[in-house]
């Protein structure tokens, strides 16, 4: 905050002349290699004073912040091992997890995990790869549903279930990563095939949950309703965001004010206001279960921010773009398909990425205002059972966790997208 | 798609004669008019099918008149019963609410904004680390999640009225709320009426309008002659003596309210109640993080240069933030942040989750109670655009005052 | 020759956007009336997409169900969709794998056993929020509403619903810390009161307070939240039902801190509630309530149902029941599609309405001597109640 890095980054700094002890060597270290090869116990002090000892305000600085995240590890320790009852979570997890889904159907939701995560294997394996962080996280979070299963009456077959998943997930990668990199023809074919399967595997795990059997739309419940709600209405903003932002851009007066408006309007008031629309309102108008109402809605209020987001990227594009998709003799459509969508797409997708992620979080917002119980809300039914009514940290902060968890891994993977993809870079 | 307007083709029909051989289907003119002929009849297919489709025999807003018959807490300056009072004036009673909310949270959440952003590029490890962790929690969990969590730990944290926290018998802390102390009109030596408080408001804002004008004075001189005027400190010394000379002047028309306990509730003083501190706290907390992102991002958008030249030209840390870098930043947050106080005003409608009356939960409330989803819905979604309006204005115009002093 | 190709692909697209905007039109115009056919020009094609947009979802279907006939509606769903509270102990809530249960859920599987001979083909949707629960009702989501829900006449009159035997008598009371001192609502002057909003309660509240001519200062969200916010000091008075604050202090380790207020400010008569205009609906849900005190009147239980149905004792049993007597001398009762023994099967998948009470609140809410007992209890389990206290629940006859 108040100082400078004293010294610029050892590269570019000239190469001094190589001192006498290394000079009776063949090779010729730069100078950060020459520096990483004192003692360990030097190098961490010169750290040490570099980032937390620079100068006496940040030796106070250094203090302050140590002070907050001791009382913060502090607390948080007591609170985790001493003070909070876990058991409000592990006597509920179904409850929090798939509320009233049957339990005969529970295979369905196996399925589709395993499904999904074979399908993020894949695609780490065909864009990018697992790094040690991204093992170590999988890891934690394997650790911690583990915990939670161990707990409380132990659930073996939903552990080896969701190994099973976690394997599937590695399968995927392993399947992948050992496919050449080179640009082929095999390339290509990979990545069709696994962005295909990307691209509809929302359709295809609501196929695994709600075809044949006994469940229905009404049984998606607890975390399982998050999970489905968020894709279907980042998935559905996208399909309504595109036309509504090529709308708003368009020549016609008519087309672009009625596209204004609806962006505008439906920016204009809170999710909760439209979730209110969903279940005041809605029924007069296409009706259905409350459900499909829910999943409109989200679709619909996402949907106005995707344009927004994908009109800011149209305006981004040069207009050399549109002009010499025009001098090569492509028609509107086809430049507006091959030229300008991939591209807008493109630069729109950090923005896009938050927008999904705000969607994942706002999900919790349906319990609030429709009948519909979600994790937060089947968190407010096991606080209502006689022995966990003083339990509403606990339950709440468990919440918070699993949203975090699944919120971070969405960025993490979108940052690793637009690294792979170039994206951001000019 | 294909209803996207051809970019005037060079080719289309300039060289052509106005009607010469180009059949009428082929006109650019004609065919615009077709498809937004089109466009137009589906949209009114469509408007007329919702129209069709809601029940709307019974629309007015005649039952905002009807008296209200239910009370909302967490009011103040106003003390409007319920009973006597009609649907419109509680409702109004929650947008007053929910303007407070809004109005602190913007303010604070700003703050933590440019503190924790500062942080993350701070080159103290623990401090950059704090800030990052601060950021990375607080974005990626559920606001309405947030809100209840600092509700449910106020409400378990803080002692309650029986055992309330005493600092000094000048605020106290319970479940109940924040007691602090406020200042109220007073009559001073001269006994006057509350109204006589108005005039030392007036004569401050006189005054600070003048010490304004000083500060642009001064600053333009130090910019003309290299000289340093102390603008600020000027400013804030004229306004000070002027507030002090005319509130003594005046007779002390202000006096200093302090909070006390009885029984089980607090009296005078000014009470944060923990609904809106919750609510205010959970929002600022989560807008907080994402204004900290973007004043990060903003920051490091600007050229090294920038920075490098500071420490040249010998600037301290905080003067080659506050002068240097954040000035320029803020050019580049600020409709960024705009969105966010934007989404702050559609956010605070999450008092529905924490007891706390704002416009949102006043107007379920009226629905409830009498019906018209509708009407109610329309009066909400109005009365957000109005703040969402106000906010913008606010924002375009400190905009235009940052972007114009050029550089 | 470039030009009149692109040219010609633009028109391809025109027309191709004009049809597919034809056909929307067509489509929305179809879905919205059928008589006033404003695509007289459509196609053949077209035509066909009109009747297949209009023969499986009739709007009418689709937006609130049809009005008047939920036993049809009800049976050819085979479940009975019954929105309940799922965050109130003892009368809705859920256990750890997600099932609702409670008192008004025994009612939900009585209808259910009862009309579709499954007491678990019952829909239980949720209808905790008291601001939105008769929307859902009358919106179809639900066929009834069994939810701690008062019966007042500006509901009966305005809203979309109607209600049947109440279930459960409670009224309006005051909870306190026993050692804040207040012991009617004369003392809370200025007091912190946290009140459910979207009930009646909150209504009744500030009348009573305008009334007795005395101000205070309220605290309002969904009952789950107000209670909890008082059990943490945030009020000095939790107001709701009777039974509603009894089932919240009981439930607690320190319940003994806290007391009910004898002082009761209203009737809170707790009844299903269903849609207006469907007396064939109200009769079967008001006759299962019937029949679930009667049984309890004359003494057949979960237990004994199936022996008594086997070999009933007297005519009575024989009618309730749905079974012969003797030669067949007794006349079978039952609906239309619901058939005489609707109440027997109700009894066997529930137990009669003591059973209910027992087995779901049990003494956290004492039943002796208050509203909910028997008018005419069963001689071995009369007890000596005070002067005008005594039991109101008075199946009506069977026959």
């Amino acid at each position: 905050m108040s100082e400078l890095p004293p010294i610029p980054p050892p590269e570019q700094r000239p190469l001094p002349p190589v001192p006498g002890a290394a000079g009776q060597r063949r090779i010729v270290l730069p100078p950060h290699r020459q520096r990483a090869r004192r003692p360990r116990s030097v190098r961490a002090r010169e750290w040490v004073r570099k980032n937390l000892f620079n100068s006496p305000g940040g030796t106070l600085l250094t203090i302050v912040a140590g002070a907050i995240m001791a009382a913060i590890v502090f607390g948080l320790i007591v609170f985790v091992f001493f003070s909070a009852n876990w058991e409000v979570i592990t006597h509920n997890r179904w409850l929090l997890f798939a509320g009233g889904f049957p339990h005969e159907e529970a295979w369905r939701l196996w399925v589709s995990i395993a499904v999904v995560f074979a399908l993020i294997g894949a695609a780490y394996g065909t864009w990018s790869s697992f790094g040690r962080r991204d093992h170590l996280f999988v890891l934690l979070v394997g650790g911690f549903v583990i915990f939670l299963m161990a707990h409380g009456g132990a659930a073996i077959w939903s552990t080896i279930y969701f190994l099973i998943a976690i394997g599937c997930m590695y399968l995927g990668y392993a399947l992948t990563i050992w496919m050449p990199r080179e640009t082929s023809t095999l390339r290509t074919v990979q990545q069709r095939i696994v962005g295909g399967l990307l691209a509809i595997s929302l359709p295809i795990v609501l196929v695994i949950l709600l075809v044949g059997g006994e469940v229905g739309p009404r049984h998606l419940d607890g975390f399982v309703l998050n999970l489905i709600l968020a894709p279907v209405g980042i998935v559905g903003g996208i399909v309504i965001g595109i036309p509504l932002a090529l709308g708003r851009a368009s020549r016609l007066r008519t087309i672009s004010l009625t596209c204004t408006a609806y962006i505008e309007i439906v920016r204009g008031a809170p999710l909760l206001g439209w979730l209110f629309v969903a279940l005041f309102i809605l029924d007069d108008i296409i009706g259905g279960d409350l459900i499909i109402r829910a999943m409109v809605v989200m679709a619909v209020f996402t949907g106005a921010y995707m344009a927004e987001y994908i009109r800011g990227a149209l305006q981004a594009l040069p207009r050399g773009q549109y002009e010499a998709a025009q001098a090569v003799g492509l028609n509107q459509t086809q430049s507006t398909r091959l030229i300008i969508m991939p591209q807008a797409l493109r630069i729109s997708i950090p923005p896009m990425v938050g927008q999904a992620i705000s969607i994942w979080k706002d999900t919790t917002l349906v319990t609030v205002i429709l009948p519909l119980r979600e994790l937060k809300g089947n968190a407010d039914s096991a606080i209502a059972q006689f022995e966990f009514t003083p339990d509403r940290i606990e339950a709440y902060v468990f919440v918070a966790v699993i949203f975090w968890i699944v919120a971070f891994a969405m960025s993490r993977i979108s940052q690793r997208v637009e690294r792979a993809q170039g994206i951001g870079e000019r | 798609m294909s209803t996207q307007a051809p970019a005037s083709p060079p080719s289309a029909g300039g060289g052509l004669p106005p009607d010469g051989g180009v059949p009428l289907i082929y006109r650019r003119g004609f065919r615009r008019l077709v498809q937004q002929g089109i466009y137009v009849a589906v949209t009114a297919l469509v408007a007329w099918y919702v129209y069709d489709s809601l029940n709307l025999r019974e629309f007015g807003f005649g039952f905002l008149d009807d008296p209200a018959a239910f009370k909302v807490g967490n009011q103040w300056l106003t003390d409007v019963d319920g009973v006597t009072s009609s649907r419109i004036e509680m409702y109004l009673v929650g947008v007053w609410s929910t303007l407070r909310v809004v109005f602190v949270a913007i303010l604070l959440s700003t703050l933590v904004g440019v503190i924790v952003g500062v942080s993350r590029l701070s080159s103290n490890w623990l401090v950059a680390r704090l800030a990052m962790l601060y950021v990375e929690i607080f974005r990626n969990t559920p606001l309405l999640v947030q809100v209840v969590l600092v509700y449910a730990i106020f409400l378990v944290g803080a002692p309650i009225i029986q055992e309330v926290l005493n600092i000094g018998d000048f605020a106290f802390v319970s479940n109940r709320g924040v007691a602090i102390p406020w200042p109220v009109p007073d009559g001073g030596w001269w006994g006057a009426p509350d109204w006589f408080v108005g005039v030392w408001v007036a004569l401050l804002i006189a005054f600070g309008a003048f010490a304004m004008s000083v500060r642009a004075k001064r600053q333009d001189r130090e910019r003309e002659t290299g000289q340093p005027q102390f603008a600020n400190r000027w400013a804030f010394g004229i306004f000070a003596v002027a507030a002090l000379v005319t509130f003594v002047a005046l007779g002390l028309p202000v006096s200093i309210d302090r909070p006390f306990v009885e029984g089980t509730r607090y009296l005078e003083g000014m009470v944060i109640r923990p609904e809106f501190a919750a609510l205010t706290i959970g929002l600022t907390l989560y807008t907080g993080a994402f204004n900290a992102e973007i004043v990060r991002g903003s920051i490091q958008a600007l050229p090294r240069g920038q920075s490098e030249a500071a420490n040249a030209i010998g600037l301290s840390g905080y003067q080659r933030l506050t002068l240097v870098i954040l000035p320029q930043a803020l050019r580049q947050m600020i409709p960024s942040i705009t969105n966010q106080y934007l989404n702050v005003n559609k956010n605070s409608s999450l008092a529905y989750a924490v007891l706390y009356d704002d416009l949102f939960r006043v107007a379920g409330i009226i629905q409830n109670k009498a019906g018209h989803a509708l009407e109610m819905f329309f009066v909400i979604i109005v009365t957000y655009m109005l703040i969402s309006l106000v906010i913008s204005i606010v924002m375009n115009f400190i905009n235009s005052r940052v972007t114009r002093v050029g550089v | 020759m470039r030009l009149p190709s692109l040219k010609g692909r633009r028109l391809v697209s025109a027309l191709l956007f004009a049809g597919a905007a034809l056909v929307a039109g067509a489509v929305i115009g179809a879905c919205t009336s059928d008589e006033e056919d404003q695509q007289a020009q459509a196609t053949d094609q077209q035509q066909q997409v009109m009747q297949q947009q209009d023969q499986p979802q009739p709007r009418a279907q689709a937006s609130g169900e049809p009005r008047g006939d939920t036993i049809q509606l009800v049976m050819d769903r085979g479940t009975l969709k019954c929105g309940v509270k799922q965050t109130q102990p003892l009368f809705g809530f859920r256990d750890d794998q997600g099932n609702v249960t409670g008192f008004d859920i025994e009612f939900c599987k009585a209808i259910a056993a009862a009309v579709l001979k499954d007491a678990d083909a019952v829909e239980y949707v949720d209808a905790s929020d008291a601001s939105t629960r008769f929307e859902l009702l009358a919106d179809g989501q639900i066929d009834i509403l069994i939810r701690t829900t008062t019966i007042t006449s500006s509901r009966d009159m305005e809203l979309d619903v109607d209600f049947a035997q109440t279930t459960f008598y409670t009224g309006q009371g005051f909870a306190v810390r026993k050692d804040s001192g207040i012991n009617s609502t004369s003392d809370m002057a200025n007091a912190a009161i946290c009140v459910q909003t979207g009930t009646t309660t909150e209504q009744n509240v500030a009348d009573h307070f305008t009334d007795i001519g005395l101000d205070y200062e309220p605290t309002g969200g969904l009952s789950q939240d107000v209670a909890a916010a008082f059990f943490e000091g945030r009020c000095d008075v939790l107001t709701a039902d009777a039974s509603d604050l009894a089932s919240r202090i009981v439930v607690r380790d320190d319940a003994d801190d806290y007391k009910i207020l004898p002082q009761i400010i209203s009737k809170e008569p707790l009844a299903p509630g269903v849609r207006d205009y469907d007396s064939d609906w109200k009769d079967v849900v008001n006759w299962v309530v019937h029949g679930l005190l009667r049984a309890e009147e004359i003494g057949i239980t979960q237990a004994n149902v199936a022996a008594m149905a086997a070999n009933p004792p007297n005519t009575e049993v024989a009618r309730l029941l749905g079974v012969p007597f003797g030669d067949g001398e007794v006349a079978a009762l039952g609906f239309d599609v619901v058939d005489a023994q609707f109440i027997q099967r109700a009894i066997a998948a529930v137990g009669n309405y003591g059973e209910i009470y027992d087995r779901e609140i049990g003494n956290a809410i004492p039943r002796d001597c208050t509203l909910n007992a028997l008018a005419r209890p069963l001689p071995a389990e009369a007890v000596d109640c005070g002067p005008g206290e005594g039991g109101i629940m008075y199946a009506l006859p069977y026959r």
